[in-house]
């Protein structure tokens, strides 16, 4: 057993209103650059969409990610000889048209230009080119379902369902999906990049593109199946999420997490046995992935492990977290979050709650036996192919809990006779479902962010460090 | 007069170009790794992209193995493995009309695709053009040589560039050799003289370390102290 530790998110759906708060201090802060301004280290998308860049979900066209084949793994685009004999021109690199032509306006025209019959206008100009053009794509695209009736037919996650029943406004449903980088275990990214620039941090798991390095390949870009890196068309490198790492260090949530006014983010540390990750990512059954993946996730209260933790040089200040961990209690004890697409393979570690929505109209009185939930306009079978590879028994599961919390706090605050009955049908304890209920509705700061501060002058040499890593052009990192 | 000329053209051109190659690399690589890469446009125009970047890459790649081989290989080294020069002279040839082709069909793909497209026009900078031009003009002079200025280079300008890594070039090796070749040696001298300073750093970058080293990369962020 080799235990690391990992820094890992969960976003909270049920609670998501997308308003995008937590795209801006972002791209404020990482992409507010000339090249990088098409790039969304975090956006918002609508589902049911096609999302950002077009259609990221389709492997059959994007072929990021991983596939198993007689239990072993393989890059789905191709292992290193393909890849180095193409590499002259990578086919699956998504064009900047998938995410969007970059533009600006002319607002200079808005009090430069002469008195006249029009009001003057400021045109879109691509930030490419400089030349007026029309907008046909955006990053937010199908906000708020905007034009999904014509692209939602693409929706990978409508796979079993009749899409064209939920494309209609009777039946439409919709919720918001923030995305970020994964971080995955297993990353697609790391795996593609011929120079060895992509790195896994060894102390808390953040994917990262070591800028000195990055020779402008672009196998990460199109390895990467939540299209997470992106390529700068100015400086000819990648970047990507940096989990806003100078912010972890010191124990601050990422800015993504910080400003969200939905309190939907969670931040915290989960120790995982890194010599089982290869072995979880490439069991055979899609389906089976989740459950392979939340193996390989260790508990933090689990004296053997902490033992052997303290043992492999785990600080003590990352064991403390882990065990506070709002991350370990969603995604493992209470069985709340979901790891987005698992098929794809690459173990991510931003996790998901499903989210719950209202009932159809109508339904929801006319056959008492069966379980209401099954009247969500949201169809399980949605979720499940988003969330666990289509297995919808976990999904219900976490949905019927969220459900059971809601009841049971009901009967608790407005009928002043707890029922614990709800709470017995879903598994839960009283003390479990106030956990719950403190964690995921009142959601204190202290409690959705539980992030160990890298005391570095206590374990290491900052003598030896002095100067190095700054985040924009530092020097490489040392290389174990 | 003619002496001097050629003296500097052929004894001393070389060897600034050479020492500007070299030092140039060094002073770029330890100043400005942030942008030694290729600067690829396949993100802003993809589909245009395709068939004359491989075209000229593979074109060029064999046409530089064969200009490596095949001049810095003495003949009599050959002849002992029983490849006389009349062999080596028509595999030269032939290979070299093939790739010279190719890398010039390419070239001028790219050379449109960058002029002509918008986006990758938009992003263009001078060294970007110069340097496809100049491209363009040594592909295909070495090209048009090999198609119509058939000349006996195993025995003149072959020992000439062993003369230049033997620090001893003999000038007159070059004096009967026509000025189509002697162009397109001076403008290969001068473009290896300019690759530092232009995208073309990549060539040294080629990521034969992937196939050494596990898929995923884990990287601790200091050494840990002893």
């Amino acid at each position: 057993m080799k235990i690391k530790a990992q820094i890992a998110m969960v976003m909270n759906l049920d609670k998501c209103l997308g308003c995008h708060t937590c795209s801006i201090p972002c791209k404020q802060v990482w992409t507010n650059r000339q090249g990088a301004e098409y790039m969304w280290f975090n956006n918002v998308e609508t589902k049911p969409g096609i999302g950002y860049p077009r259609k990221w979900e389709n492997q059959e066209i994007h072929k990021g990610g991983w596939q198993e084949s007689n239990s072993k793994l393989r890059l789905r685009a191709g292992g290193r000889l393909k890849k180095f004999a193409g590499i002259f021109h990578n086919p699956d690199l998504p064009r900047i048209d998938d995410y969007y032509e970059p533009w600006t306006y002319d607002y200079g025209q808005l009090t430069s230009c002469t008195s006249g019959q029009r009001q003057p206008t400021a045109r879109p100009k691509s930030a490419i080119t400089g030349r007026n053009m029309d907008i046909n794509w955006g990053p937010n695209w199908e906000d708020d379902l905007a034009g999904v009736n014509e692209t939602g037919v693409e929706d990978t996650n409508f796979s079993g369902l009749e899409k064209e029943i939920y494309l209609k406004f009777k039946d439409v449903f919709m919720f918001h999906i923030p995305r970020i980088c994964e971080h995955c275990l297993n990353p697609a990214c790391v795996a593609s990049c011929p120079s060895g620039a992509l790195y896994k941090r060894d102390e808390d798991g953040i994917v990262l593109v070591d800028q000195e390095r990055c020779r402008g390949w672009r196998y990460c870009v199109s390895g990467c199946p939540y299209k997470k890196v992106y390529f700068n068309w100015t400086e000819g490198r990648s970047e990507k999420c940096l989990f806003c790492y100078p912010r972890i260090e010191s124990g601050l949530p990422t800015l993504c997490a910080h400003s969200c006014v939905g309190r939907i983010r969670y931040i915290g540390a989960i120790l995982y046995d890194a010599d089982r990750i290869c072995s979880a990512a490439s069991v055979s059954d899609d389906r089976q992935v989740y459950k392979s993946h939340l193996n390989i996730l260790l508990n933090p209260y689990d004296l053997e492990i902490v033992r052997e933790a303290e043992a492999q040089g785990i600080p003590e200040t990352i064991l403390q977290a882990a065990r506070r961990s709002p991350v370990y209690k969603l995604a493992v004890e209470w069985g709340l979050a979901f790891p987005p697409h698992p098929e794809f393979r690459t173990l991510p570690m931003v996790w998901y709650v499903p989210p719950l929505s209202p009932l159809i109209v109508g339904m929801e009185e006319s056959e008492v036996n069966l379980d209401k939930s099954d009247f969500m306009r949201i169809p399980f079978q949605y979720l499940a192919n988003l969330l666990s590879a289509g297995d919808e028994t976990p999904i219900r599961f976490a949905l019927k809990r969220l459900m059971a919390l809601r009841k049971f706090m009901r009967s608790v605050r407005v009928e002043h006779h707890p029922d614990t009955q709800v709470l017995d049908e879903a598994q839960m304890t009283e003390e479990m479902a106030q956990e719950m209920y403190k964690l995921l509705a009142i959601a204190k700061h202290d409690d959705r962010f539980v992030i160990p501060a890298t005391k570095r002058a206590d374990t290491e040499n900052m003598h030896d460090g002095r100067g190095i890593l700054g985040f924009s052009q530092g020097s490489q990192p040392v290389i174990d | 007069m003619e002496a001097l000329f050629s003296k500097l053209v052929f004894q001393v051109f070389p060897y600034i170009a050479l020492t500007v190659f070299v030092v140039g690399h060094s002073y770029r690589y330890y100043t400005d790794r942030y942008h030694w890469n290729s600067k690829s446009s396949e993100l802003i125009d993809r589909d245009s992209l395709k068939v004359g970047i491989t075209m000229f890459h593979w074109g060029i790649i064999f046409t530089f193995f064969g200009h490596f081989f095949g001049l810095l290989t003495p003949q009599n080294f050959l002849n002992k493995l029983g490849i006389t020069a009349g062999m080596h002279e028509f595999v030269a040839l032939y290979t070299g009309m093939l790739f010279g082709t190719m890398s010039f069909v390419g070239l001028l793909i790219l050379l449109r695709r960058r002029l002509g497209k918008d986006r990758v026009h938009a992003t263009s900078s001078t060294n970007d053009i110069a340097l496809l031009i100049l491209l363009v003009i040594v592909v295909f002079l070495g090209t048009y040589n090999s198609y119509f200025k058939r000349f006996d280079v195993l025995y003149t300008i072959a020992p000439w560039i062993r003369g230049i890594v033997t620090l001893n070039p003999d000038q007159g090796l070059m004096a009967p050799v026509p000025w189509s070749y002697k162009i397109h040696i001076l403008l290969a001298l001068a473009l290896l003289a300019f690759s530092p300073f232009t995208r073309l750093v990549h060539i040294w970058s080629v990521p034969v370390t992937y196939f050494l080293r596990p898929y995923i990369s884990v990287r601790r962020r200091f050494v840990d102290i002893p």
